[in-house]
Formats: structure tokens, C-alpha cells, sequence
């Protein structure tokens, strides 16, 4: 049997991605907008939190701070949305700049947490400062007619993502990221510029995020700072890289895939044990698979092997729990 | 402004916080594990004293004794169930699994309690005069209890073989355990005294709060600041901590109102990992 590599799936993918909208229903197009954001952000923490090996529980405050910036750009200038989205996600980029110079000299639980306070006190902010972000009622922005532009430019980021990623995985640029991942010391003491590269991790990790936040104020036609700073869709997305593998080209795609179906069918049914489900999920992958799906595919034999996954899960792997 | 009943007001929700963020540290410093679900476990200890109280109508002393007992034993079973079978794992490995845990823990509170706010109107009622301020009692009590209990942990692991056996852990598993300390044993005992201290502050604030199964949410994040701002695995610390961040946030929310008043706390906070990481007391440790 021929073994699929990256090249194979993410052509697939980008295939089913092209001739979806012109024979899908609006309902496909509205939910593979929805999964597509979900791929950009859950590549873009894989960035930071798969390669650098940094725990960053606070992503989604470059999605609130590009959903905002995006929403109040065209609520109060009439901006065209991808024009704001692009503006939302320079944004992101700036604002990651600074934080990640200071936050990112802190080390494990400490940035984990630092970054979760920050994504609070944006919120607390959003919610505060109402004269600018009309606080908890939210911005209603004009909703759009047809979804199909909106999807092809999503698309179209989670491709460059994608691509980046695999270009990443294939260089010496990623094999330095996996050294800090693996012993930030050590790689320090073989010569890489840790501080420079983690920042510039950090950095290419939130322009993305930021520009899906907007482009999903736009999506929703709405936003709040509920939702803008949603700690639900952190969870989504970290869950989504740690189901199909951390720090690996093809993970991402496979939990944001898998999990978005499942998100789907649990929010139709059961919405009121829709969280429960996720975090059932997330625990059972923690607890069993913390490889992911790609780890399985390759050990099955159905995946073409790649780099090894995550050293540190794997020298665990023979002990008895 | 009204200076002396700021301090005061300050001074007791500090103690609730103390309570919170001494379990949340007592079970990092041993266990380097970030307990995202504390605040929830809090919730719903403060939504069962509330079906106590007024659902089977029994005093309140019963869920004193009984909602932290029953936090404990909820405590071990996730000790035993997630948190061993994860031991050694990369960090993000334990704190996404607190976090998962954290969110079935919420959405499990709504499907029982509903999503509204519950109290516990005439226990602890009415108010009494110190030092010509009113206090309202269920706060004084909380305070009381609450400032009592993490005393009495921080004696109990200075002074006894126990406490001693608890920081050997925390210091240096790998000595603790050539030792002859059962390490897993105090491991387990640890994370259980952690929630059942989350439990207790739960049923101390159910009288002195507007309570509802996202309380945890708003609370974890105080008692993160707490523990940063008071040093992470130090004891003192976070007490002294907690004492001076609710006057912090009760002054904050006065001059600026109370969404902004709790943005002051993450800011100290993010400006203490900025500055001087280890916090006011802690020892620089070992993560």
C-alpha cells in the first residue's frame, strides 16, 4: 500500500476546498468557513505551541483584538471587510511584538498563565471601556449576502498557513524551534538566538489569529467580548493541535477536521452538553493519544513517517501508567 | 472616599482569596501542576451548600463538614483517574487536562443548578459594628474561617511530619522519594487537602456572594494573581498576597467600577511576572 505523505493530503484537501463552494450548499460553504478559521488558528498556535514548545493559553487575544479592531473598522468607516482584515491582523502582529519580547521571558506555567490573565484583561477592557466597544451589547455589523468571498479568502489563509508550516517542518528554522521545545537551555548553549526566534514565533503566530478574528465579526455579523475573547475557542483550538499532533505539518489539519464534524453534530443535538463533550474529549486525547492522529496513522502504517513527535511524550511511552 | 471601609471590605474578601489561592498552591508547589478546575470545584461546592441550605433545609454547619469532605474525595478520584496517568508529561499535558476539566466541570454545574444566580438568603444575615463600620456578618465569618483554615494548613505543614513530608516533595521529589517518603501517597493527600480547601472557600462565600456556575471562571483568575503576586509554591506569600489584592480590588472598583476594578488585579499581575517573576515572597522555584 503507498503511504500518503503531507504533499498528497494537503493537495486532496485543497482540491475538496476549491470545488466545495460551487456545488456545496450555503450550509456546507457556512460550516467549512467556521472550520477553516478554526485551521488557521489551530496552525498558528501550532507555530508557537507545537514547534517552540510554548504552553500559550492566550491566543485568543490576538482573535479578540483583530475582531475588534476589524468590527469598529467597519462599523464606524464603512471599511470593506478584507481590507479591515487585513488592518486587524497588522494589528495582532504589532501588538505581539512588544508582549512577546516581555511575556516570553517567562517560562512554563508562568507564560501560561501570564497569557490567560492577558486575554482577561482584554476582555475586561472590551467590557469596560463601552464607549468605544459599546461593552456587553456587542457591535452589529452588516451581515453579508453571499459567504462564498469570505471562504475563499479564509481559504486562501489557511493555505499560506499550510504551506508555511511545511516549509517550517522542512528547514532549519523548524529543527531550531524543536530544539527550544525539546531544552531551551541547550539550544541556547549551541547557538540559537532563542529569545529572537521565540519572539518571531510568537509574532508569525498571532497575525493570522488576529485576521480570523475579524473576518469571524463578519461572519457573525456581531461581536461581544464573550465571544470575541472566548476562552471556548482557545480550548477548541488547542484542542484540535493536540488531537492530531503537536508540532507536526499534518496535525492541525486532521483534529480541526475531526473535531469540527464532531463540534458540529454535538451543537445540533446536544447543545447543552456540548462543553462537557469537548472537554471529554481533550481529556480522553491528554490521557491516551497525546501524539495525536498523525502519531497513530504513521505507527498503523498509512502515513508516511515523519520527524518524530513531541521526544519528551515518547520516552514515555513504554512506562506503565 | 470612605478609607476605613474600603480596608475592611478589602481585607475580608482577601481572606476567601487566601483560602483559594493557598489550595491552588499548596497542590502547585508539590504537584507542578496548574489546577485551572480550582475555581470551578469552588462553584459548585457554593451551589451544593445552597441545595443544602435550602433544598433539604439542613444547617448550615452540615455543609461546613460535609461539601469540603466530599471535596476531598472528589479530589483523589482525579488525582488517581487523570492527574497520575499524566505525571512527567510535558506541562501543557496537565494544564490542558485541568482546563478540560474545568469546562465539563461548569457545563455539568449549569445541566444541574441552571445558569442563574443562586443565594443564600438568612443564613449568616445582618451586620454588626466594629470600630464604628458596618460588617456585614457572613463576610466576618467567611473571613474568620477562611483566614483560620489556611493558618492552620500553613501550621500543619511547617510543624508536623506530614507538612515536612509535603515540602520534601516539593523541593526535591527525587530525594523525597530515596527517603522513604511515598511520594504518590503525598501527592494524593495534597491535591485532595488542595480541593477540599477549594471546597471550604466555596461554602464561605455562598452567603457572602451572588453565586452561579461561572464563579469559577472569575475567581481562578484572582487566585492566579494571587499566588503570582504572592510567589508561586510560597505559602506566606500567597496569604499576604490575597490580603492585599482584595483591597487593591475592592479600592479599584470603587474609584473605577467594577469590571476595570478586577482588570487592576491582572495588571499587577501581569506587572509581577514582568518584574520580579518570583513574587513578593517566593523562593525562585524550580519549574
Amino acid at each position: 500500500m503507498k503511504k500518503l505523505g503531507p504533499l498528497t493530503i494537503a493537495g486532496a484537501a485543497g482540491l475538496a476546498a476549491l470545488v466545495l463552494p460551487l456545488v456545496g450548499s450555503d450550509y456546507a460553504v457556512s460550516f467549512s468557513i467556521q472550520l477553516l478559521i478554526f485551521l488557521v488558528l489551530a496552525y498558528s498556535w501550532n507555530l508557537i505551541g507545537g514547534y517552540a514548545g510554548y504552553t500559550h493559553f492566550g491566543q485568543v487575544s490576538f482573535f479578540g483584538i483583530g475582531a475588534y479592531v476589524g468590527s469598529l473598522l467597519t462599523f464606524h468607516w464603512n471599511v470593506p471587510w478584507y481590507f479591515a482584515a487585513v488592518v486587524a491582523g497588522v494589528a495582532g502582529g504589532l501588538t505581539a511584538v512588544p508582549l512577546g519580547g516581555a511575556m516570553l521571558r517567562l517560562k512554563g506555567p508562568f507564560f501560561a498563565i501570564g497569557m490567560f490573565g492577558f486575554a482577561r484583561v482584554l476582555e475586561a477592557f472590551a467590557l469596560g471601556f463601552d464607549s468605544i466597544t459599546q461593552g456587553g451589547t456587542g457591535i452589529y455589523l452588516k451581515p453579508l449576502g453571499d459567504l462564498r468571498p469570505l471562504y475563499y479568502v479564509v481559504a486562501g489563509v489557511t493555505a499560506i498557513m499550510l504551506l508555511l508550516t511545511w516549509k517550517l517542518d522542512n528547514s532549519r528554522l523548524g529543527l531550531k524551534l524543536l530544539a527550544i521545545r525539546e531544552d531551551e537551555n541547550a539550544a541556547e548553549s549551541l547557538g540559537i538566538p532563542t529569545t529572537r526566534l521565540k519572539i518571531g514565533a510568537f509574532v508569525a503566530s498571532a497575525i493570522a489569529p488576529a485576521a480570523m478574528g475579524s473576518l469571524y465579526a463578519i461572519y457573525l455579523g456581531f461581536i461581544d467580548p464573550p465571544t470575541a475573547f472566548a476562552p471556548n475557542i482557545e480550548l477548541t483550538t488547542i484542542a484540535m493541535v493536540l488531537l492530531g499532533g503537536m508540532g507536526t505539518v499534518l496535525g492541525p489539519l486532521f483534529g480541526a477536521v475531526v473535531l469540527s464534524i464532531v463540534n458540529e453534530v454535538l451543537w445540533a443535538n446536544y447543545p447543552q452538553i456540548y462543553l462537557a463533550c469537548v472537554g471529554t474529549i481533550v481529556l480522553l486525547a491528554v490521557m491516551f493519544t497525546p501524539r495525536g492522529i498523525v502519531n497513530l496513522g504513521m505507527k498503523s502504517g498509512w502515513l508516511a513517517v515523519g520527524r518524530p513527535l513531541f521526544r519528551r511524550l515518547a520516552a514515555r511511552a513504554g512506562q506503565p501508567s | 472616599m470612605p478609607v476605613a471601609e474600603l480596608l475592611v471590605g478589602g481585607i475580608l474578601l482577601g481572606g476567601v482569596y487566601a483560602l483559594m489561592a493557598c489550595g491552588l498552591n499548596l497542590i502547585f508547589g508539590v504537584m507542578r501542576v496548574i489546577n485551572f478546575a480550582h475555581g470551578d470545584i469552588m462553584a459548585i461546592a457554593a451551589l451544593s451548600t445552597v441545595s443544602i441550605a435550602v433544598g433539604f433545609k439542613l444547617p448550615f454547619w452540615v455543609a461546613i463538614i460535609a461539601v469540603p469532605l466530599g471535596c476531598a474525595a472528589f479530589g483523589a478520584l482525579i488525582h488517581v483517574v487523570i492527574l497520575r496517568r499524566i505525571e512527567g508529561a510535558p506541562l501543557i499535558m496537565s494544564l490542558l487536562a485541568t482546563y478540560a476539566l474545568s469546562t465539563i466541570l461548569v457545563n455539568v454545574a449549569i445541566l444541574i443548578w441552571g445558569g442563574g444566580y443562586s443565594g443564600l438568603p438568612g443564613v449568616l444575615s445582618g451586620s454588626v459594628r466594629l470600630f464604628g463600620i458596618n460588617v456585614s456578618i457572613s463576610r466576618l465569618v467567611s473571613f474568620i474561617c477562611a483566614l483560620g483554615v489556611s493558618l492552620a494548613v500553613w501550621w500543619l505543614l511547617e510543624f508536623t511530619r506530614f507538612g515536612r513530608a509535603v515540602r520534601s516533595v516539593s523541593r526535591a521529589p527525587e530525594l523525597a522519594s530515596i527517603s522513604g517518603i511515598a511520594i504518590e501517597r503525598v501527592r494524593l493527600a495534597t491535591f485532595a487537602l488542595g480541593t477540599a480547601m477549594a471546597g471550604l472557600a466555596g461554602v464561605l462565600i455562598a452567603p457572602a456572594f451572588a453565586i452561579d456556575p461561572q464563579l469559577g471562571s472569575r475567581f481562578i483568575i484572582k487566585a492566579f494573581a494571587v499566588i503570582i503576586v504572592g510567589g508561586m509554591g510560597s505559602y506566606p506569600g500567597a496569604i499576604l498576597a490575597a490580603l492585599i489584592l482584595g483591597v487593591i480590588e475592592v479600592v479599584g472598583s470603587y474609584l473605577a467600577g467594577a469590571v476595570i476594578g478586577s482588570a487592576f488585579l491582572f495588571l499587577l499581575m501581569l506587572g509581577v511576572l514582568l518584574v520580579r517573576p518570583r513574587g513578593l515572597l517566593g523562593a525562585g522555584i524550580r519549574v
